[in-house]
Parts: structure tokens; C-alpha cells; sequence
């Protein structure tokens, strides 16, 4: 293994650190929900992607061609995953919390509403 | 040099599972509470890949792979019986 990967690697491992560390301080410290999903769905599923490229630059082709499996699929389901989330609590009037906070999105439809 | 980031990360990466777990276990509403669960098998993935990294083994991954479609599945079911529950 080259000098270059080995040294990519470990920056690569504490770029992860750093990003999922930081995506979970937002879960705790943003105020609602909805915020709190920016936190979660992109800081710590990027942090997660960045192990994982780690992960694939250290191992040999097998374990690339399963990082990147891996880093696709939550790169596919964490968009998909947040916006369900989201639409539930909005559905279930979950409130937005903040100073200047404003829900330009209307009412809520009735539940019988055949809106799916 | 090298082992010792990734031992660290491993340390790291437990520290915020616990943090994880702290946050599922908080007292808040169910949306955030889906949301933390969902923060904690993610983190659980990223541990599982520092270890698939350290330990130059494939199969860590794989077990990776399936923890993110069982968090996933988990995330949508939850999300649906909380939206389905909701005073109408």
C-alpha cells in the first residue's frame, strides 16, 4: 500500500469523525424537529459515507465494491428517510420552534383525504 | 501511527453511540425520537465500516449493508404508524 493512501486514509477517517460528530451535536442543539432532520439526514449520513470510502481505500477490490454498495444505498435512502419523517410530523402538527419561524405549506389535509 | 487513528476512531465512534442512545432515551416528541434512532444504526454503520477498515475485513460491511436497510425499513414503518396515529 503506497504512502499517499495510508495518510488518505487516516484523513478521510477523521474527515468522518469530525462531519458525524458535528451532525450529532445538531441533533441535540437544533430546536425542532424539522431542523434537527437537516442535522441528521445530511451531516450524519456524509460522515458515515466518508468511513466508508475509508473503509474501501484500504481494503482490496471486494471490500471497495461493498463500501460503495453501502454509501449508495444510504445515499439513495437518507434523502427518502428525512422526507417521511418530515411528513409525518408535520402531518401530526408537530410545532417549528424558533423567533421568525414561518409554515408557508397551508393546512393540514383531513385524513380521509385521497391525497396518496 | 495508522492503527492508532483507527483505534481512536473506534473510541470516538463509541463515545458518540453513547451520545446516540442518550438522545433516542431524551424526552421529546416521537418525530425526534425517530430521527435519533435513526442517527444511532447510522452511527452504528460508521462504526461498522472503521472496523472493516482496521481490520481489512469485507464482511463487516456486509453486515453494514444490512443494518442500513433494517434502519431504513424501521425509519418508514415508525414514520407511517406516527403519522397514521395522530389525533384526527
Amino acid at each position: 500500500m503506497s504512502g499517499v493512501l495510508i495518510w488518505a486514509v487516516d484523513a478521510l477517517v477523521v474527515l468522518g469523525l469530525v462531519v458525524m460528530t458535528l451532525g450529532v451535536v445538531g441533533v441535540y442543539r437544533m430546536p425542532d424537529a424539522y431542523t434537527k432532520l437537516h442535522a441528521q439526514s445530511k451531516a450524519v449520513a456524509l460522515g458515515v459515507i466518508c468511513l466508508l470510502v475509508a473503509a474501501m481505500l484500504r481494503g482490496e477490490s471486494l471490500t471497495a465494491l461493498r463500501g460503495l454498495l453501502v454509501a449508495a444505498f444510504l445515499l439513495a435512502t437518507a434523502p427518502v428517510a428525512a422526507h417521511v419523517v418530515a411528513r409525518a410530523a408535520w402531518r401530526a402538527g408537530e410545532p417549528m420552534k424558533g423567533e421568525r419561524v414561518i409554515d408557508e405549506s397551508g393546512p393540514v389535509p383531513e385524513p380521509d383525504a385521497p391525497e396518496r | 501511527m495508522h492503527g492508532l487513528v483507527l483505534d481512536l476512531a473506534v473510541l470516538w465512534i463509541a463515545g458518540l453511540l453513547a451520545a446516540s442512545v442518550a438522545l433516542v432515551a431524551r424526552r421529546s416528541s416521537a418525530a425526534v425520537r425517530i430521527l435519533s434512532l435513526d442517527t444511532l444504526v447510522l452511527v452504528l454503520v460508521g462504526l461498522l465500516a472503521v472496523f472493516a477498515a482496521d481490520r481489512r475485513e469485507t464482511y463487516y460491511l456486509d453486515a453494514a449493508l444490512v443494518l442500513a436497510l433494517v434502519a431504513f425499513a424501521a425509519t418508514l414503518a415508525a414514520a407511517r404508524y406516527y403519522d397514521e396515529s395522530r389525533p384526527s
